[in-house]
């Protein structure tokens, strides 16, 4: 268990950070990374819903029997992401209204189901637990990188303050949807390239 | 036990674990989620409809029950009388559902101040342009004593183009609204005066 601990810690900070290297989750790193702010908050509210959904799961792993079990990880996902919602609609009200529909579709993020199906289903709950907090860290981060690149540059702002002088001219074709895509691509290929480089062993997918 | 019945039992159980948790949290958290619709919905609405700061008017509110349920009513004053209302309806028939509108009335010239809408959930786009001003404009200063309908029905309120359900539920809303006043005027402003 403690020589289990810290690998666990730092897997989703770079060994398996998502989306870049679990590929999963794509789909609202490319609608809401818009800025650094709605990517940190999406980053945030993904992060805690799997790490709940892991600690709930994993404690009742051996009670749930394996013909249901998809089922009810659905069921305790879909509790905790409206928990969420109803918790972000109370607190954040302005950012709730900016991510709008997504933060429902957490439900059917391919993240939390996979971190359920593939760590927490056969982990101890405070292992399963650190998992969570370790890839939804790396997902808060990642989506809050992304977020920023394209605010920086798509904008000329950073979380709403301004960062150039007036001569920037804004690539506003980067806060657009095609802008998602080549800044994910972009990071993407950056990232593979680092791996390559530091010899370390394909792991992608 | 066999195995069905277990499953069945196991995912009975969390299911009904889960609805009673959610349960609790709406519950808990249902009058500060009203009070964040207010702040940050209601109140920019209201400070369009009355030309007044969100902060004065937010609390000018009297709930009238009717047949079909409750309906919110906020309220200005000039001087001591009762300038102007603004009622919330709800716009039956959307096309992604019934949308939530406030219009407002000017009660001494009367005549619609109005038309804001409270949420929706239309087609980005298309029916989600019923927030934009070109549309809502239309209905600034209107007459209160006649129903409005769409230009294609007869009426006056051009529709947004590809949306026509979404401007059709618009119309029907400010209607109720109007019948609402028409029937309710004396009630509300008893209320009011209570207050």
């Amino acid at each position: 268990m403690a020589q289990k601990f810290l690998p666990t810690l730092t897997a989703g900070l770079w060994k398996r950070i998502p989306p870049f290297r679990l590929v999963l989750g794509l789909c609202p790193s490319l609608a809401v990374t818009m800025s650094a702010e709605n990517g940190l908050g999406m980053g945030v509210a993904t992060g805690f819903v799997v790490m709940l959904s892991s600690g709930a799961i994993s404690s009742m792993r051996n009670i749930i029997p394996a013909k249901v079990r998809i089922a009810s990880y659905i069921v305790i996902i879909a509790t905790l992401v409206s928990i969420v919602e109803i918790l972000m609609k109370a607190y954040f009200f302005p950012l709730s209204e900016q991510l709008g529909i997504y933060i429902p579709l957490i439900v059917v993020n391919c993240i939390v189901l996979g971190r359920a199906e593939g760590f927490a289903s056969k982990n101890p709950p405070f292992i399963s637990m650190v998992d969570g907090l370790s890839v939804g860290t790396g997902y808060a981060i990642s989506l809050t990188l992304i977020g920023s690149i394209r605010e920086i540059l798509g904008a000329g702002t950073w979380f709403g303050m301004p960062v150039f002088g007036e001569w920037f001219e804004p690539m506003s074709f980067l806060v657009t949807a095609p802008g998602a895509f080549v800044t994910i691509g972009t990071l993407l290929a950056l990232q593979n390239l680092f791996s390559r480089w530091r010899g370390e062993k394909f792991i992608q997918g | 036990m066999s195995e069905i019945t277990r499953m069945v039992v196991v995912l009975s159980l969390i299911a009904g674990f889960c609805s009673a948790a959610l349960t609790l949290a709406n519950v808990q958290l249902g009058p500060k989620i009203q009070e964040q619709t207010d702040f940050y919905v209601r109140g920019p609405a209201l400070e369009r409809l009355f030309n007044k700061p969100a902060k004065e008017v937010l609390k000018n509110k009297v709930i009238i029950p009717t047949e079909t349920g409750d309906v919110p009513v906020f309220f200005t004053r000039e001087g001591d009388k009762v300038s102007a209302l603004a009622v919330e309806a709800v716009g039956k028939g959307g096309f992604g559902g019934d949308l939530k509108i406030m219009v407002g009335i000017d009660l001494i010239n009367e005549r619609q101040t109005g038309m804001e809408v409270v949420s929706h959930s239309e087609t980005p786009g298309l029916g989600a342009r019923i927030e934009e001003i070109a549309f809502r404009r239309q209905w600034n200063g209107l007459p209160i004593d006649e129903p409005i309908a769409v230009t294609a029905d007869g009426g006056i309120i051009d529709s947004i183009s590809g949306a026509s359900t979404t401007s059709r539920a618009a119309v029907k809303g400010t209607n109720e609204v109007l019948d609402f006043i028409r029937l309710k005027k004396a009630e509300i402003l008893q209320r009011i005066a209570k207050l």
